[in-house]
């Protein structure tokens, strides 16, 4: 996501806010794909340890990330709430991850995001693009094309 | 004229072509007196001259005219075959396929013109036949088969229906003339309906087409011999409709008068004759009499023709993409299948139906069925891969000024298309490698006592649920100190532990990124991007790659690929929870070994099984599995087999065989190779493939 792009369209995005530990996430919602429950994960011996493993959807193979896991928080605990978010990415294909509940669809103008708290430096950041305000609430906005980026996790 | 639907035609039809040529030169090349090679190869230049000008690819046109021209006068037997003709000829062809290529991609030609070659062509022509100048275009003789044909008014005695009757009848009251039209194709002539249509647009310019004869589905589907014959309802004067159609190429003749509707509704009746545009029919129309005699003679005669006619093998050509679809309803219904199977079995009492089991167990038999069907249908010859090959040797042959040949076998193995798509990189990619490294030089063979002529063999056959193909040579083989030599010179290894390697490992070194044995960098091989790329590429498809050497007498390689990609008979293991699929062709057999029948080999635990020494592998290992509390007193062990080599892997139970079909795990899941992909089970859980070839 191009922030030239956002700034210059002046439109506003859809975003679906998650709760991951205490923090809110919005996730650009011409990514995701579908939302589904949890359900049984089948392991895959070998794979980057926050791979999950793979689920069943609707007769396709998915391979399930722990975004806690690929940020250095501790591990998932799956409760009723926790969702799997099944993303759409154009070259690489579907990938669900995991998340602890999924709360609301909001609406962010572009001067509403603000991008300048993205640090470099900080290896938990790189994944956030910027940070959109929601009235009075903040909402920390994943990078998509970092979140599922290999390139540098093997 | 909109030719697109016939591009894949022409494409499919070009490549088929220039294959045989390029065949044909090969064997010209070995030949060069091959009347029979000579005749073949005019023929096939002909047809690609006739496609291209009807596609209205000029340049291919032109260039493939001339090359018609050269065989033109190696067939009056006024030029030899010398090797520089055939160098000439298969740049021609290098040339062709670039058009070709151009065609694929953005449905022109492209721009390039070729004007070198041509000029070689033409010197060549010109040098050889001396002193005689050839300015004017060599007087093109047309193959002496029209005699045969009787040109006839046929449309004279087409029967016609009542309707059709009626609508010249409404054409003659509409002041319009009504013609009869029979044309004539030229026998050499592909494309036949393009040729109608072409001729159809041009008369339809002055008048309507009220009648087809055969109809105009079948003109348009190619369902008819050399002629067709259509009435035109018009104003205009019959000459300029009969020079409008005369004026597309590849029309022999163009028979047409005026027809009356008394004659068609009356057979007493004469036709009145009006005008003569063919050549052939020199005389007004004649009574119905004569003709039907006419007919009568020209009945036996239309018949030979078409008992003549090669029987057309009756296939279709298919969209590969429509084949993957299909194969994967195929899929969806054995996973539907699956999953009746485990409800019938699970669920207890309430299947317990003796009629319900039979129909599961019939519809098992019919999803296989189905699925061997389907996989048949996708399964084609590699030769249509390795059948370039013998050029490219010869090529390589010219290019490293080494004399070899290459000898091929089992071109007619079948693999799925996928994989048949996808095999012809790596192999061409081992064939140069056996040119360029294998072979030794003339000079050095001399001195092994060795033929001089190198040998490059291409062996393909099945072997269970596996092809296998070897590249072999008899050349000098891989020296393996040499390699090591390499590969500690470029950090690969320590010296250290180049000493405990074995040859084995040492060779496969050679498939280790950017390690490229060549001396010296040529454009055949050498660029560091060599058996590293030919490795992943015949694993991406599920394959591997092997190879043996012997110093100073040559090398192999062995490509081993899957069957099929798809769908695969397949055992289920558990490991504690977890499920694992084992294809079946790679299960030797299955033993329950007894703990205490565990020997040592090295620090590592063997069984010793009617003579073999057999590795085991604990797969709650390998796969990172808890291990179990207490060992139970015997093991279930799968023996599973690669090539010559054997394991035995160490599972804790089995869940019986199964059709599974596999999916990918997709990109992101950089998993370690022991895992092929995944199915999924009746239950809709998913369960892992353990690909054998990676664990032995």
């Amino acid at each position: 996501m191009g922030n030239a792009i956002e700034v210059s369209e002046k439109a506003t995005k859809q975003y679906i806010v998650v709760k991951i530990g205490n923090e809110q996430y919005g996730l650009d919602i011409s990514y995701v794909d579908n939302i589904v429950r949890m359900q049984s994960i089948t392991r895959v011996p070998k794979a980057q340890t926050y791979f999950k493993g793979i689920i069943n959807l609707r007769g396709e193979i998915v391979p399930v990330m722990s975004i806690r896991l690929k940020m250095e928080l501790e591990d998932d605990k799956f409760t009723d709430a926790s969702r799997i978010i099944i993303l759409k990415i154009e070259e690489q294909g579907i990938i669900g991850i995991i998340v602890d509940e999924v709360k609301e669809v909001v609406e962010l103008a572009a001067e509403n995001i603000d991008h300048s708290t993205k640090t470099a430096k900080n290896d938990k950041n790189s994944f956030i693009s910027g940070v959109g305000k929601n009235g009075d609430e903040l909402i920390s906005l994943f990078d998509i094309s970092a979140v599922v980026d290999e390139s540098e996790n093997i | 004229m909109d030719v697109s639907q016939y591009l894949e035609i022409f494409i499919d039809e070009t490549s088929e072509h220039l294959q045989n040529l390029s065949d044909c030169i090969m064997t010209l090349e070995k030949e060069p007196d091959n009347k029979d090679t000579i005749n073949e190869v005019f023929r096939a230049a002909h047809s690609l001259k006739g496609m291209a000008g009807t596609m209205g690819f000029k340049r291919m046109q032109h260039l493939t005219h001339d090359m018609e021209d050269m065989f033109q006068e190696v067939r009056s037997d006024k030029i030899k075959v010398t090797s520089k003709m055939i160098d000439i000829l298969f740049e021609c062809l290098d040339a062709l396929d670039k058009y070709l290529e151009n065609v694929k991609e953005t449905s022109e030609e492209g721009t390039e013109d070729n004007e070198a070659i041509i000029k070689e062509l033409n010197d060549f022509i010109a040098s050889a036949e001396g002193k005689e100048a050839t300015n004017s275009e060599p007087v093109k003789e047309e193959t002496p088969k029209a005699e045969t044909v009787a040109r006839e008014k046929k449309f004279l005695e087409t029967e016609l229906t009542k309707a059709e009757k009626e609508s010249i009848l409404v054409a003659e009251q509409n002041n319009n003339r009504v013609y009869g039209f029979t044309v004539y194709i030229h026998p050499d002539c592909l494309l036949k309906a393009a040729r109608a249509f072409l001729v159809f647009k041009a008369v339809e310019d002055y008048g309507e087409i009220i009648i087809y004869r055969p109809s105009s589905q079948d003109i348009e589907d190619e369902k008819f011999e050399l002629d067709f014959t259509f009435f035109v309802s018009s104003a205009e004067a019959l000459e300029k409709i009969v020079s409008a159609a005369k004026s597309v190429s590849e029309i022999d003749a163009v028979i047409a008068e005026e027809v009356k509707y008394d004659l068609y509704n009356s057979k007493e009746e004469t036709a009145v004759g009006f005008a003569e545009a063919s050549t052939e029919v020199a005389e007004i129309a004649e009574p119905s009499t004569q003709i039907s005699e006419a007919a009568k003679k020209t009945q036996p005669a239309a018949k030979k023709a078409a008992a003549n006619k090669p029987v057309t093998s009756r296939t279709v050509r298919v969209d590969i993409e429509k084949l993957d679809a299909l194969m994967n309803q195929v899929s969806e219904l054995i996973i539907a299948k699956n999953s009746l199977v485990s409800i019938s079995t699970t669920e207890g009492g309430n299947f317990q139906n003796q009629a319900f089991h039979e129909q599961i167990e019939y519809l098992e038999r019919i999803t296989t069925n189905l699925h061997e069907s389907v996989m048949k249908v996708r399964m084609v010859p590699i030769e249509s891969v390795v059948n370039k090959f013998p050029r490219m040797v010869r090529d390589l042959s010219r290019k490293l000024n080494k004399n070899m040949e290459l000898y091929m076998s089992g071109e007619d193995t079948e693999l799925d298309r996928t994989v048949v798509d996808q095999i012809g990189d790596p192999l061409q990619h081992l064939l140069r490698n056996s040119a360029d490294h294998g072979l030794e030089s003339a000079e050095i063979r001399k001195l092994r006592g060795k033929p001089e002529k190198g040998a490059i063999y291409l062996n393909a056959f099945q072997e269970g649920n596996n092809v296998i193909i070897e590249v072999s040579d008899d050349g000098n083989g891989i020296d393996t100190e040499k390699v090591k030599s390499k590969a500690i010179e470029r950090g690969v290894i320590t010296p250290e532990q180049a000493e405990v390697m074995s040859q084995k490992e040492i060779i496969n070194l050679l498939f280790i990124p950017s390690f490229s044995m060549a001396k010296k960098i040529t454009d055949v091989s050498g660029r560091g991007v060599g058996l590293d790329v030919v490795r992943s590429n015949i694993e991406a498809l599920g394959g591997d790659v092997e190879v043996t050497s012997k110093l100073g007498e040559g090398s192999k390689f062995t490509v081993r690929l899957p069957l099929t990609l798809a769908i695969i008979q397949a055992l289920m293991v558990e490991i504690r929870q977890e499920k694992y699929a084992i294809a079946l062709g790679s299960i030797h057999n299955i033993e329950d070994i007894p703990v205490k029948d565990i020997r040592y080999v090295e620090a590592k635990e063997v069984i010793h099984l009617r003579g073999m020494v057999i590795p085991l592998i604990r797969m709650d290992k390998v796969l990172d599995i808890e291990p179990l509390a207490e060992e139970p007193e015997s093991l279930t062990v799968v023996i599973v087999k690669k090539g010559d080599n054997y394991a035995g892997l160490v599972v804790d139970n089995l869940m019986g065989q199964q059709e599974i079909v596999i999916k990918s795990l997709g990109k992101f899941i950089k998993n370690n190779k022991i895992i092929s992909g995944a199915t999924i089970l009746g239950d809709g859980e998913v369960a892992l493939i353990l690909d054998v070839n990676a664990l032995i």
